[in-house]
């Protein structure tokens, strides 16, 4: 994948964003007056938000127009790109899930389903290990740190 | 200052900070060894269980976890040429063509030298340096201090990013992510958008989580096709290659001194980092080596002047956060983090604040370094075994402590929500070039930015000019814009001596 369409992409975005906080004075509510006022120092980073995107995006997009060669990290290798998804994927589940199902039960399936995505077929170690890691990981975290994990809830 | 570190020592001598040094040392050695995990995510992991205990333990034990990743790093590149960093590439250089010849335990004794001795020496240079400059960085008011934040995110972003302008657009990225929630200053609610969870801005933990550690993770599931490589030291018969005598270390012995030197000063200077002392002194010990043609072949000076230098810039690094309040890098950032999860504000005025912490600290520091030796020299082969579990195994453990690091942050499921969320931003930054480490240390230097700017304006009130009337603004300026052309030279030099082949730099340079 060409990463100069993305940065144009990108720097597009960002200039969107910066001129917004510039025009925008509903993004800061309430608070006292002071020398420097609550969006002083915002404006100041979208200023140079947008500079830098500019850059960024007009770099690019000459670039495409001249057709330059893309250099080494101008190409981003998309290879992997659905396992990737699928961590993510796993993680916004474990996210969801612990609150209902708990702690206990969620960790085991998503480690082992991380384990699976990693190529692990070795199913009599990666089952206890990851019955072992969620309950020390649990017990640890109650115990020792008094940090309470979510158990299972379904209300 | 003499009796602060006899203090310190007295109170680090004692069974709660020994256990974390020794445990730092274990995890730090351990997750530096293997490849893909790198010494700041080690750092990231721990740190929400460095939260419940007294600072003396949990910091000392996030430096030797940082010390010993570092060292760490190098076992992989020396035995499988798969450096866990961009700092160990030039140790993979030399270390993975001794181990070739069977003379790979040889190359760890060199590697585990260097860096103790580099580490050491640093420290000592941390020690006796950061008082003297805390007593010079008191003077600044809010406005040098502005000046000096306003030069700390320009070396930074300039010299740390991708390229200039990607640098210092992740700067600013992260100094619009600081701004969410409430203003310390007015009060006033920024960039919240009625959403309750946003008040309060954003955790730093799982932010930071997400941002450094959790891209890295990424890309191992990227690579898990990539076949892994098994970890393993290979014997020789000859006694002489597996052991590196003193005659050997006493020979390298002037180059790892020029080497930690090198390290020292570039670890001083915000946003060099460990890469480039590597590199700038290996180049230097290659100039002026009597073999200079030996190396990238199996030189013992090349591992030994690598080692040291990016193992010195651990220790100075911290130069710069604890007498400027200015993180150098990516993993002082993370440090400056948890120092103030743990009340201590890094700055000059920790020296007289807590002075038994802080030397306290610092004694640590030094006891890692000769704990590190002991436990490393004998453990070589425990940690090769260790580092040699399948992926598989690791990857899902470091997603469960994530996931629990950043739950541990607030007891919430929102910051599990912030993690994954920064997650996808950092990977995201690093496919565009953008530096996550930069955007971090934006994000926490701009609390002090805003607090500092708004006491300058009420200081000056209409009279701007009094914003240049000290010396220091115009020091600040001009070694800003001094270091903005520099850092184009710097990488120009790297990029024409080093080309990193992108299957074996796993993290980021």
């Amino acid at each position: 994948m060409d990463r100069r369409k993305i940065d144009v992409i990108m720097a597009s975005v960002l200039i969107v964003v910066g001129v917004i906080i510039l025009k925008n004075d509903n993004l800061s509510v309430g608070g006292v007056e002071s020398s420097l006022g609550s969006l002083f120092l915002p404006r100041i980073v979208a200023l140079f938000i947008i500079g830098l995107s500019a850059i960024i995006g007009i770099q690019s997009l000459l670039k495409i127009r001249k057709k330059q060669i893309q250099e080494g990290d101008e190409i981003i290798n998309l290879s992997g790109f659905l396992g990737v998804n699928l961590y993510v994927a796993i993680f916004i589940a474990y996210w969801f899930l612990t609150p209902y199902v708990g702690f206990l039960i969620t960790t085991p399936v998503i480690m082992l389903s991380i384990a699976f995505l990693l190529g692990g077929r070795n199913w009599w170690i990666m089952i206890p290990v990851s019955i072992i890691t969620a309950f020390v990981v649990f017990y640890g975290c109650r115990h020792f740190l008094r940090v309470f994990l979510p158990t299972w809830s379904l209300s | 200052m003499i009796e602060n570190i006899i203090a310190g020592f007295s109170s680090i001598f004692a069974v709660g900070p020994i256990l974390a040094i020794i445990s730092g040392i274990f995890i730090g050695i351990t997750f530096g060894a293997i490849p893909g995990i790198s010494a700041i995510m080690a750092i990231a992991i721990i740190l929400p269980l460095t939260f419940y205990v007294d600072p003396i333990i949990g910091i000392t034990m996030l430096l030797a976890v940082y010390k010993a990743g570092i060292y760490g790093g190098s076992i992989s590149a020396i035995l499988i040429n798969t450096p866990g960093a961009a700092a160990s590439f030039l140790t993979a250089l030399d270390g993975y063509a001794l181990t070739k010849k069977g003379q790979g335990l040889k190359a760890l004794n060199v590697s585990l030298l260097s860096s103790v001795t580099g580490e050491a020496l640093a420290t000592l240079v941390l020690i006796f340096v950061a008082a003297p400059i805390s007593v010079i960085s008191l003077q600044a008011g809010p406005i040098e201090k502005v000046f000096l934040l306003l030069f700390a995110f320009t070396v930074i972003g300039s010299l740390s990013g991708d390229s200039i302008p990607r640098g210092l657009l992740s700067c600013a990225l992260g100094m619009l992510f600081a701004m969410v929630g409430l203003s310390t200053i007015t009060g006033a609610s920024r960039f919240t958008f009625d959403i309750p969870q946003l008040i309060g801005g954003f955790t730093f933990t799982p932010m930071l989580i997400g941002v450094l550690v959790m891209p890295e993770v990424i890309n191992v599931v990227k690579r898990r096709r990539i076949k892994q490589e098994v970890i393993r030291i290979g014997d020789s018969s000859r006694p002489e290659d597996n052991k590196f005598s003193f005659k050997e270390y006493k020979s390298v012995f002037p180059t790892i001194l020029k080497s930690t030197g090198i390290g020292t000063f570039i670890g001083a200077l915000p946003g060099l980092g460990s890469s480039t002392a590597a590199f700038i002194a290996y180049s230097e010990a290659k100039r002026t080596s009597k073999e200079p043609e030996k190396f990238g072949e199996g030189s013992v000076e090349g591992i030994a002047s690598a080692e040291s230098a990016n193992n010195a810039v651990c220790g100075s690094s911290l130069i710069p956060m604890l007498t400027l309040s200015i993180p150098g890098d990516d993993v002082a950032a993370l440090l400056m983090g948890a120092f103030l999860i743990h009340g201590l504000t890094p700055g000059p005025l920790i020296f007289t604040e807590s002075p038994q912490i802080i030397y306290a600290i610092f004694a640590g520091f030094l006891l890692t370094d000769l704990f590190l030796f002991f436990i490393a020299k004998a453990g070589f082969r425990v940690f090769t075994k260790i580092a040699s579990l399948k992926r598989y195994y690791i990857f899902p453990c470091v997603t469960v402590f994530a996931f629990t690091g950043a739950f541990t942050a607030g007891q919430n499921m929102y910051d599990v929500l912030v993690l994954i969320m920064f997650m996808v931003l950092g990977y995201s930054m690093r496919l565009v070039g953008l530096n996550p480490a930069v955007f971090i240390i934006g994000f926490i230097l701009t609390p002090f930015l805003e607090q500092n700017l708004d006491q300058a304006l009420a200081i000056v009130g209409n009279d701007y000019y009094l914003f240049f009337a000290s010396p220091f603004s115009w020091v600040f300026t001009a070694l800003a814009i001094f270091f903005v052309y520099s850092s184009f030279h710097i990488k120009k030099k790297i990029k024409k001596n080093i080309v990193l082949p992108a299957d074996k730099a796993i993290t980021k340079s």
